[in-house]
């Protein structure tokens, strides 16, 4: 054995490990990074964050449902207006969220705030620098879903305890986006680019089947529509609201799961491109 | 090389030592941008929104389409359908979903454009883009800023409320085209009587602490939703309607119905509207023209 090998610290031979230079095992770093930032400065904004589900909740549920009446939910049953989109909406707020956080928050960082660029030059990988900072906009999302399921037992629209599941679920949700997100972000070059993420968000949120049943259109816009990873994370909350379950929820749930290995892998892929050439 | 015409003045003189000709001395230019300091800032403000003209014209003709579709045709089969709801139009008719939502649309669109330029673009002009101290080194009043910064958003609020209009056309939302497409303007009126306000708000603002974030999850949301837009106000419970009565939306969007299909209503009631849009706009362009002078010239 040469002296050389003896003496470095075996951490700093990245090639040894699994993941090699991507991942240098160090993500709570990240994450501590961001807990401290947050807390510091916008922890108002923040925790007020989940008040926009809530008001749709409470105009759309009050306020339309007086227009539509009962709507057909999963299984067939009849269901009140209120519990028909409450789970679609919190589906809703884990995608903005989520989109959001990896998105808008990710440009700055990585375009302005040049702190990806600072965190790379330390030992750690690409793939502990996205992890990091989706375990945080999930952590908000957690919250979040926290929040709203809350006031949802609070107006009475929880009827099934397994309606307690919707918060591990809304993470899921949220991770799915989230990881893609951060992919996208990463090819955006102008704030004005950021502008067409909205154009793609909206009329998902509007034509996901959020607000009326996927019956009302023709059969070709429905298999649009069901294409959509929203439609997939509405049907997943609204099913597990009631506590009905089908293979269509194991469905649901897997487009997700591939959604977020694929978003994972460009992600970590477009920082190594970007950072470490 | 001619002789310099005695006619012409000094001012001609002088430029023709660049080899440029020009109509008018600077005192001349001065005494024009006090006169018209308005309309050259609202030129150049037009000029800016250029830069991005394309997220302008995106959210001009996708955002209608896809409220139109998604609410006024995929939401209208279940509330259509729905034998209770019915909303009444002229001489005890009743009308669509769709037509119902239309005026309220075209409305909200202009209050989503207003809050969005009177918010980050006014901050922008005072501390990071810094627009407003160039001209205001010039022979333009600030003022005459504060105006013309008004006259740009309303041509961007025109094109909007413009567009959506004629999107309402197309979806066959509009049953009274003869008087409705007036409700481009009273939807105009509700941008303005919100953004009046919020342009004096944003005009003091020394600091972006989130104060933005925290007007449009707690002022522009709940207008938005509590004004009787995908339904009407009686059908919210007392506790919350009072936000209908106070908003600039909800006044525009039942001008709007009068307009679009003829919504029963006394005609005190439609003058109750225009007041309070007017009221709302004139007391918060002078509370913003106000601040603008305090803030540049002080």
């Amino acid at each position: 054995m040469s002296i050389e090998n003896r003496t470095a610290p075996t951490v700093l031979v990245p090639q040894d490990r699994f993941l090699g230079s991507l991942y240098g095992r160090n993500i709570r770093a990240v994450i501590a990074r961001g807990l401290k930032a947050t807390w510091g400065t916008n922890w108002s904004i923040m925790v007020s964050g989940f008040v926009e589900p809530v008001l749709y909740l409470v105009a759309m549920g009050i306020g339309l449902g007086a227009l539509v009446g009962a709507v057909t939910g999963p299984g067939g049953q009849e269901m009140e207006y209120a519990n028909f989109i409450a789970p679609a909406l919190l589906a809703v707020s884990a995608m903005n969220g989520a989109v959001y956080d990896s998105t808008m928050n990710v440009f700055f960082k990585l375009n302005y705030a040049r702190l990806y660029e600072g965190m790379l030059s330390t030992p750690l990988g690409p793939l502990d620098v996205a992890m990091g900072e989706i375990f945080l906009a999930l952590l908000r999302g957690a919250l979040y879903a926290t929040g709203f399921t809350a006031v949802m037992g609070a107006m009475g629209l929880i009827t099934s305890p397994w309606a307690l599941l919707m918060i591990p679920a809304a993470v899921v949700i949220a991770f799915g986006f989230a990881s893609f997100g951060m992919a996208v972000t990463s090819y955006m070059k102008t704030f004005q680019q950021m502008d067409w993420i909205q154009m793609i968000m909206l009329p998902m949120f509007l034509l996901s089947a959020t607000f009326y049943p996927l019956s009302v259109y023709p059969e070709a816009v429905q298999s649009v529509i069901q294409a959509l990873p929203l439609w997939h994370g509405v049907e997943l909350l609204r099913q597990i609201s009631v506590g009905i379950f089908s293979w269509g929820t194991a469905g649901h749930l897997l487009y997700f799961v591939v959604m977020i290995v694929l978003g994972l892998t460009l992600t970590t892929n477009r920082l190594r491109v970007l950072f470490l050439k | 090389m001619s002789k310099p015409e005695a006619a012409a003045g000094p001012g001609v003189q002088r430029h023709e030592v660049l080899g440029l000709r020009s109509p008018l001395t600077p005192r001349q230019t001065a005494a024009r941008a006090r006169r018209f300091g308005s309309f050259y800032y609202a030129d150049m403000w037009i000029r800016r929104m250029r830069g991005y003209q394309g997220t302008v014209l995106m959210t001009a003709v996708g955002t209608p389409l896809v409220y139109l579709l998604g609410m006024g045709t995929g939401l209208a089969v279940l509330i259509d359908g729905n034998s209770n709801a019915g909303f009444p139009g002229a001489d005890g008719s009743t009308v669509s979903y769709l037509m119902f939502l239309g005026p309220a649309l075209v409305a909200t669109a202009a209050l989503m454009v207003s809050s969005e330029e009177n918010t980050y673009t006014v901050m922008g002009g005072f501390k990071w883009h810094r627009t407003y101290y160039g001209p205001n080194a010039s022979p333009l009043s600030s003022g005459q800023i504060a105006l013309g910064h008004v006259l740009g958003l309303t041509v961007r609020i025109l094109l909007t409320t413009g567009i959506y209009y004629l999107f309402l056309v197309l979806f066959g939302a509009v049953a009274q085209p003869a008087t409705g497409w007036l409700m481009i303007f009273t939807a105009l009126l509700a941008g303005l009587a919100f953004g009046m306000p919020l342009m004096a708000f944003s005009a003091t603002l020394k600091e972006d602490k989130g104060q933005f974030a925290l007007v449009q999850r707690f002022i522009v949301m709940p207008l938005f939703l509590f004004s009787g837009t995908f339904f009407p106000l009686e059908s919210l419970p007392l506790a919350v309607r009072w936000i209908g009565w106070i908003s600039p939306l909800w006044h525009s969007t039942e001008l709007g119905r009068v307009l679009s299909y003829g919504h029963p209503e006394p005609a005190a009631m439609t003058a109750v509207h225009v007041v309070y849009l007017l009221v709302l706009t004139f007391g918060g362009l002078l509370l913003a023209r106000r601040n603008f002078t305090r803030r540049l010239d002080g």
